[in-house]
């Protein structure tokens, strides 16, 4: 996630990292972890959140951003087996979330031009 | 999906395709952060409830034909080590392949779909590292399509340093830098440069070869 501000919305939280700020914790999926102090009036402090998911938080001083990490909660990239479900784009730059395609199986294979 | 910074390099080989599904791009490699994808071709299986039913791992789904091609004498030495690297990388497409076509035959009760713990613990590791080593990457991006290809650099170099077994990261970096300008393709020889530390080649090497390039799926209970 890139953010100029340590205090984001809720919602802008949840969609960058796919974890919901809910009053018991930091959720994705079942799983929830305590972040307490971190919602706050729908605003999440991005500093208590990185803290308790283990998101490294770095800053890049000349630019005024900051970037969250992944969570190390687990010690695996996966914290739960529920699918995150970023927006992405398609072929012609339309968004694309893969909860699009729930109903159907899906392969997400990962490519590249290099 | 392809894990690309520019949306256009990838519409050539889409259009080619011609596929019957969504064709996704993802610029800043948030997959590989929220997966645990680090080398391409890499694959998760989602099932219809949206839950992971095989985590990251190598996805090859037709053996490469570069794998059997015969290395034509008298090739520069570079290109001639890289083609004996791509031919020693392990090659498990016919049994990944099968392994797709069980499971969508059937489905939960399929040998190779795993249980949600199962899913999570073999999902990849993700230490502090790791984490880190994401972060920097999407900064970098942030900056280089804000500010310019310059303000990357040193955030991708970190990248690399905390994450050396990412190969998206490096892939992703020394293409930019080593495709001429106005190329219609990549230079896939990611050769030596002088913005990066590594190249292909040698860190394929320094990680033990081509047999240990890819994150083999486990697709033999027993092995």
């Amino acid at each position: 996630m890139i953010t100029s501000s340590l205090r984001v919305s809720a919602l802008d939280f949840s969609a960058a990292t796919g974890w919901d700020p809910k009053p018991q914790g930091m959720c994705r999926g079942e799983v929830c972890v305590p972040s307490p102090g971190a919602l706050i009036d729908g605003m999440v402090d991005v500093e208590q959140a990185a803290k308790s998911l283990g998101m490294p938080l770095v800053h890049d001083d000349q630019h005024g951003v900051w970037a969250l990490g992944s969570a190390t909660a687990t010690g695996r990239a996966l914290s739960t087996a529920v699918a995150a479900d970023p927006t992405l784009i398609d072929r012609d730059g339309n968004p694309f979330k893969l909860s699009a395609l729930h109903g159907r199986k899906v392969l997400l294979v990962a490519w590249s031009t290099y | 999906m392809a894990l690309d910074v520019e949306p256009a390099h990838t519409y050539q080989w889409i259009d080619a395709a011609g596929p019957t599904h969504p064709s996704l791009i993802d610029t800043r490699h948030v997959t590989g952060d929220l997966f645990g994808f680090l080398n391409i071709p890499m694959a998760i299986w989602i099932d219809e409830q949206g839950v992971i039913v095989r985590p990251a791992e190598g996805a090859s789904i037709e053996r490469s034909p570069m794998r059997d091609i015969e290395i034509p004498e008298g090739l520069p030495e570079r290109m001639d080590r890289m083609f004996r690297e791509v031919k020693s990388i392990p090659d498990d497409s016919a049994a990944y392949r099968a392994a797709i076509l069980d499971w969508v035959t059937n489905g939960a009760d399929s040998r190779f779909a795993m249980s949600p713990d199962e899913v999570v613990a073999a999902s990849q590791p993700r230490g502090d590292d790791e984490a880190r080593a994401a972060a920097c990457f999407e900064l970098g991006e942030h900056l280089r399509r804000t500010v310019g290809d310059d303000a990357a650099v040193p955030w991708w170099r970190e990248a690399h340093r905390l994450f050396p077994a990412n190969w998206t990261y490096k892939r992703q970096a020394w293409t930019l830098v080593t495709t001429p300008e106005g190329a219609t393709e990549n230079d896939l020889m990611q050769g030596p440069n002088d913005v990066y530390e590594g190249n292909w080649l040698d860190d394929v090497v320094a990680g033990g070869g081509g047999e240990h390039y890819v994150v083999r799926p486990a697709l033999d209970p027993t092995g």
